[in-house]
């Protein structure tokens, strides 16, 4: 064994303590792929581990039981992995984003209480932030999507993607004018329940706004698209600009 | 049920290493009993509501648990367990029997996150000063039989290590220290700090699983 690697095959305890920097973290789990050794090493460890932890076990509180549940069905899972490497399963697509969007959600609904509107709203900005690309290619290749066209009456057209399937579209608009710092596009879903803030349209790259995926539709839904005070509004304070019927 | 989380498998000596590396699976608590967490992570993955309570019962005690040691401030604490919780349910999919227990899976993640938010918050002093005014009304003793008998077993396997061992060990563990910091601390060369938590950990792994 190479000098190098046995210092690194030494710091699998270390690692398995996660008392390693960032730097000898990501070392490590590069060394890991190639050595079996310590990948075996590292999964006993990991089982001593986990039982300091159980050992130091407290009651959380009641209450936060059902909030967990409760941000649990806001958040998209991601499917199984291909690929079972069978060493770094603690690693996600995208830890740093995942790590954000969930501290977001646990954040968003620690202050739920009476912002249950603006709950709702910001919860589905975090499930399209999280899971964009695998929820679009979802509907993008449902067997039943259907694509609808719109034109904005102050410019530009709007484009929706649509599974009932999946319960979930796609929306795209492209050609928007462009608005003052104060403004921005806010979208909604308008049904017979009220109006549901979905989220404010992501600023246009290459001159197409979105894409921004709406779950959860409901039997006579339309989608709106309105311009908001740039903070966003919890009720339309304006005229659509463009009104989306989803049929079903 | 050994503790909070995990399983009766623990006690077929799941973490045994003999000369014959005839150890049990690594995933043993993947077996049929269709409450094992392994089980019952199978049934998140496909967006189990119930299944995700029942994963949530089993594991939050313990997840709050290292990460309170870690982390020291209740609410903060308490944002990190949820955040565990979450990703458990978000990766499901990904959990890998062959690679480790469920256990193990959720409890890395635990303490990697626990870890990870401790060290992006600089303000140590602020956190310790702000646990202090807030532990009291957190503080709870869950099921005192379970959480004892486990914290029983491990204190008694960590008194078999050396000294050096089982500082190095929980130094790293409950305190969230990197080994360099746990050198420092007991005053000792970085690369003795390194050893000791590796060999610390085979002793405390042997000795838990030969319970």
């Amino acid at each position: 064994m190479r000098a190098r690697d046995a210092e690194l095959h030494a710091l699998v305890g270390a690692y398995a303590l996660d008392a390693v920097s960032e730097h000898e973290r990501a070392r490590f789990e590069r060394h890991l792929r190639g050595c079996r050794q310590c990948r075996d090493d590292l999964h006993g460890l990991r089982e001593a581990t986990a039982r300091l932890g159980l050992a130091a076990a407290v009651a959380p509180r009641p209450a936060a039981r059902e909030q967990t549940v409760q941000a649990a069905g806001r958040i998209r899972q991601v499917p199984p992995s291909r690929y079972k490497t069978g060493t770094a399963w603690h690693r996600t697509t995208q830890p740093w984003l995942a790590r954000t969007s969930m501290a977001v959600a646990v954040a968003l609904v620690a202050v739920a209480g009476g912002l249950g509107w603006h709950l709702s709203t910001m919860q589905d900005r975090i499930a399209t932030m999280q899971h964009h690309d695998a929820a679009i290619a979802q509907v993008l290749g449902a067997r039943d999507a259907v694509t609808l066209t719109a034109s904005v009456t102050t410019g530009g057209s709007a484009t929706v993607v649509m599974s009932h399937r999946a319960d979930e579209l796609v929306f795209t608009a492209d050609g928007l004018t462009r608005l003052p710092s104060s403004r921005a596009y806010e979208l909604w879903l308008m049904g017979p329940a009220g109006d549901q803030p979905v989220g404010m349209l992501p600023p246009e790259s290459h001159g197409m706004a979105g894409p921004m995926v709406v779950g959860r539709l409901a039997a006579g839904d339309r989608l709106g698209l309105t311009v908001e005070p740039a903070a966003g509004s919890l009720r339309p304070t304006s005229t659509p600009i463009v009104l989306v019927g989803l049929g079903g | 049920m050994t503790g909070p989380v995990g399983g009766q498998p623990d006690r077929r000596g799941r973490l045994r290493r003999g000369p014959d590396r005839g150890r049990a699976p690594a995933g043993a608590d993947a077996g049929g009993n269709a409450g094992s967490l392994a089980t019952m992570l199978g049934l998140v993955a496909r967006g189990d509501e119930a299944a995700f309570r029942s994963v949530y019962d089993k594991a939050a005690p313990a997840v709050l648990g290292v990460v309170r040691r870690v982390v020291r401030d209740p609410a903060q604490s308490e944002e990190v367990m949820q955040e565990v919780l979450l990703e458990v349910w978000r990766t499901a999919a990904r959990f890998d029997p062959s690679a480790g227990s469920a256990t193990a899976w959720i409890m890395t993640m635990a303490h990697r996150r626990a870890v990870d938010r401790v060290r992006s918050e600089q303000r140590a002093a602020a956190r310790e000063l702000r646990a202090a005014v807030a532990s009291i009304e957190y503080d709870q003793v869950v099921d005192a039989v379970e959480a004892s008998l486990e914290h029983e077993r491990v204190r008694r396997c960590l008194a078999g290590l050396t000294d050096l061992q089982r500082e190095s060990v929980v130094l790293a563990y409950y305190g969230g220290y990197t080994y360099q910091q746990v050198a420092d601390l007991l005053g000792v060369a970085v690369g003795t700090a390194k050893t000791r938590m590796r060999d610390g950990l085979i002793r405390l792994r042997d000795c838990l699983g030969v319970d």
